[in-house]
């Protein structure tokens, strides 16, 4: 598949169909795999394919200095992809002068990440290419079987990705602020769940606004809940649930249960999960006549 | 001959430490592999092996990431300003790395440079250093390119060297660690080994060189292409140090408080004027780069690195200081 | 003994003054304010707990504005505007509506006790209504307590 996936790059490069090849690199094989760019056929060697291909790349299609290079060509793979949907929705990509090359993934991460035990987009949908062919599961991969430690209603109910929320929901809202508060008491507010994330591309994010100050922008508690409450909801409808916030927090948080809050009542609430359906409508900037309110006096 | 300590005699000196009123700081294990320098308030938290080295660093001791520089209060035309108690809890640093050691002389230099930086000072004179010496490394130290290695004493008040049977062989390296460790170690014939480093793969000169012409290079853009400019980096390293200073609070009064801040934040040097000199990625990357191996060495003769490697195992997209100067060293030799 | 079921009168102390809930209710200028204004033309007693916060529509309240009101001590927060159909503005509350059903499961998962937010529609006619949901809020505030429990996380340095 890597062989594969350098000789249609070298290809693509050659042909002149493309200026710039966003991929992977990789100095040593356990370390992570890191984003990759490169304008020159002989350079493909460096692009690697593994397990550790955690980056999600779209990011670098926002990036000035990139477009600068020329039309590229991206490496996606499914989860990826789905956040290239939302920028084409929100209108911050044109998809046509992108050329995607979809790869077909059996999840990142050794032991595998949390995401891909319940992924549903192993195959990229909408890539201008699909390198690799659909294949048996990984060997640590965990059986989707039915969950026979729950109930029957639980069981049909629970959709597996959002296992980790289920059970986290079942704690008393004061062992959940408990949790977060040691949770969020090791955020140094280094912004790098905001720096990769693809979603996160506002020109002045809330947290610079000083005049005046909207967040609290010092690494206490509340300044730390105040942020992380904040971007957790701007991403309402619009975390595609990559993890690549919580894999790049150098702290450990684990961000991705909050995202997976939003997603929940995102797919419960208004039958939406972002970048999974071209044609369906964001939830945010949208409303509809008929959203409940059985909250409201 | 030599002095040695067990385990359990360093939980139970920290344990005294903290009873008398002082604080400690060690590695603690938070979740999954994550280890991080944290205070401690029970000894057996403390993790003294089983890592290369810890995600963060020992600066935390002595630059808090968040610290209160003084209150004020508004009545009427008049503004009442509070000082701030300056530290002076005696604190513990039990298990650094020598490269976090090695950061703090480092920092010295700036914190009294045109103007003595008093809280940095307090805590600094009020913290005792204990490292542990390294009994390996992984692909991203370099320390030793750096000046240091595995068993240097800079920066270090004693030196603890496994002896891998639950006792610590103990060097002393000043009057701070002969007052930390008196009477409380045994005489020994057994005396710890220390392997040697990572290999010295810098030539920090050729590269200081090429900085002096190479401001205007076309690589900078190159290497920043997949920075994302987050502060992992620089919140990590034993020595990089900027903060901010800002206003909290309502109405009718707050407090200044200094936060850490990074030179790879989009806004780091954004003016009032809403102009930015260093509006690019490659502009930040070019300045962190400079900072550390060009102007910090110009102005202290001292690099601002100490190799430990923290920037690149933190950065979300691997990058940090060692493959920046590799691959101008790569070029430029 | 949960902070939601801790009783007021107990949570002050003895000797000190009754527990008295602050309020801080975001209101949309063109209905709930006027609602607010006509309760006091009516002579419609209402508790001076709340404090009115007014904004345009609630389309413009931030999310943001219900942690700040708890960050600065707030007891309660109400949030009101104008009625599905009549936003002054066509349709700033069905974005405000949608925005209210994501950020409750959103607090509900961070543990802040959502059972101290509160919507309401209220008109400019409906001086009466304002009376009683302040008078309601106001009353099953002082039941809870003071929120001590974000007001530690907002002192924590």
């Amino acid at each position: 598949m890597l062989e594969a996936l350098r000789q249609r790059c070298r290809k693509l490069l050659e042909d002149k169909t493309v200026q710039l090849i966003i991929g992977y690199g990789q100095t040593a094989a356990h370390d992570p795999a890191f984003p990759l760019f490169i304008t020159q056929p002989d350079e493909v060697a460096q692009l690697v394919w593994n397990e550790q291909c955690f980056c999600n790349l779209t990011k670098y299609l926002l990036k000035p200095e990139i477009r600068a290079l020329g039309k590229p060509a991206i490496i996606l793979k499914g989860c990826d992809e789905r956040a290239l949907q939302v920028l084409q929705q929100e209108s911050q990509i044109n998809r046509a002068e992108i050329y995607v090359l979809g790869m077909v993934c059996q999840g990142v991460g050794r032991p595998r990440a949390p995401k891909c035990e319940s992924c549903d987009v192993p195959v990229p949908r909408w890539a201008d290419e699909v390198i690799g062919t659909p294949h048996a599961p990984r060997e640590d991969q965990v059986e989707r079987g039915p969950q026979s430690d729950l109930s029957r209603s639980e069981r049909s109910t629970l959709a597996p990705r959002y296992a980790a929320l289920e059970t986290f929901l079942k704690k008393s809202p004061e062992e959940r602020l408990a949790y977060w508060k040691h949770e969020l008491s090791r955020c140094i507010k280094c912004y790098a769940c905001r720096a990769v994330c693809p979603m996160c591309y506002c020109n002045r994010c809330i947290v610079d606004k000083n005049r005046p100050i909207a967040i609290d922008t010092s690494p206490t508690l509340k300044g730390n809940f105040a942020w992380h409450i904040s971007r957790a909801f701007h991403l309402a409808g619009r975390c595609v649930g990559c993890d690549e916030c919580t894999r790049a927090c150098p702290a450990g948080i684990n961000l991705r249960l909050l995202n997976l809050a939003l997603a929940q009542v995102g797919e419960e609430e208004f039958q939406f999960r972002p970048g999974m359906e071209p044609s369906a409508q964001a939830i945010i900037g949208a409303y509809s006549l008929t959203d409940k309110e059985d909250f409201i006096r | 001959m030599s002095e040695i300590i067990s385990r359990e005699s360093l939980r139970t000196m920290a344990q005294d430490w903290l009873q008398q009123g002082g604080r400690v700081f060690g590695p603690v294990r938070m979740e999954s592999d994550l280890v991080l320098y944290s205070p401690v308030s029970d000894p057996q938290q403390l993790l003294l092996d089983g890592w290369i080295r810890p995600a963060n660093s020992i600066k935390l001791a002595v630059l808090p990431r968040h610290e209160k520089l003084y209150e004020y209060r508004l009545k009427g035309r008049e503004v009442e300003l509070t000082p701030v108690d300056l530290p002076t809890a005696p604190q513990l640093v039990l298990g650094a790395r020598p490269c976090d050691a090695g950061a703090l002389p480092i920092l010295d230099h700036v914190f009294n440079w045109d103007y003595r930086d008093e809280p940095y000072n307090a805590r600094r004179q009020a913290t005792t250093v204990v490292t542990i010496a390294c009994q390996g490394h992984d692909n991203h130290c370099f320390c030793t390119s750096l000046g240091l290695g595995p068993d240097a004493s800079t920066g270090s008040d004693a030196m603890l060297v496994d002896l891998g049977d639950g006792t610590y062989e103990v060097r002393l390296f000043s009057e701070k660690g002969q007052r930390l460790f008196a009477g409380k170690t045994q005489t020994s014939q057994a005396t710890g080994q220390v392997p040697s480093g990572p290999e010295n793969i810098l030539d920090l000169d050729a590269i200081h060189r090429f900085l002096s012409g190479g401001f205007e290079s076309s690589r900078w853009t190159s290497i920043a292409l997949r920075c994302l400019g987050c502060a992992s980096c620089a919140y990590h390293c034993p020595t990089c140090h900027c903060f901010d200073m800002v206003d909290t609070g309502g109405l009718y009064g707050g407090a200044k408080v200094r936060n850490w801040d990074a030179c790879q934040f989009g806004i780091f040097t954004m003016h009032a004027s809403g102009h930015n000199p260093r509006s690019t990625q490659a502009q930040r990357q070019r300045q962190r780069i400079y900072h550390k191996f060009h102007i910090y060495k110009e102005k202290f003769n001292h690099w601002l690195c100490t190799g430990c490697g923290n920037c690149t195992r933190n950065c979300p997209v691997s990058l940090g200081i060692r493959p920046v100067l590799e691959s101008i060293q790569k070029d430029f030799q | 003994m949960s902070e939601a079921t801790n009783h007021g009168a107990a949570a002050a102390g003895d000797g000190a003054a009754p527990f008295e809930p602050k309020i801080i209710a975001y209101v949309c200028n063109w209905c709930t304010y006027l609602g607010a204004d006509l309760a006091g033309t009516n002579r419609l007693e209402y508790p001076a707990n709340v404090r009115i916060v007014r904004l345009p529509c609630t389309g413009r309240i931030d999310f943001n504005l219900i942690v700040k009101a708890f960050e600065v001590g707030a007891d309660a927060v109400l949030v009101s505007g104008c009625h599905p159909g009549d936003c002054h503005y066509t349709a700033g509350n069905f974005h405000a509506r949608r925005r209210w059903v994501l950020f409750r499961r959103l607090l509900e998962a961070v543990g802040i006790e959502t059972q101290r937010i509160h919507f309401s529609w209220i008109s400019a006619a409906e001086g009466r209504k304002f009376q009683q949901v302040v008078t309601e809020i106001t009353e099953t505030t002082r039941q809870m307590g003071p929120y001590r429990a974000y007001r530690q996380i907002c002192e924590a340095t």
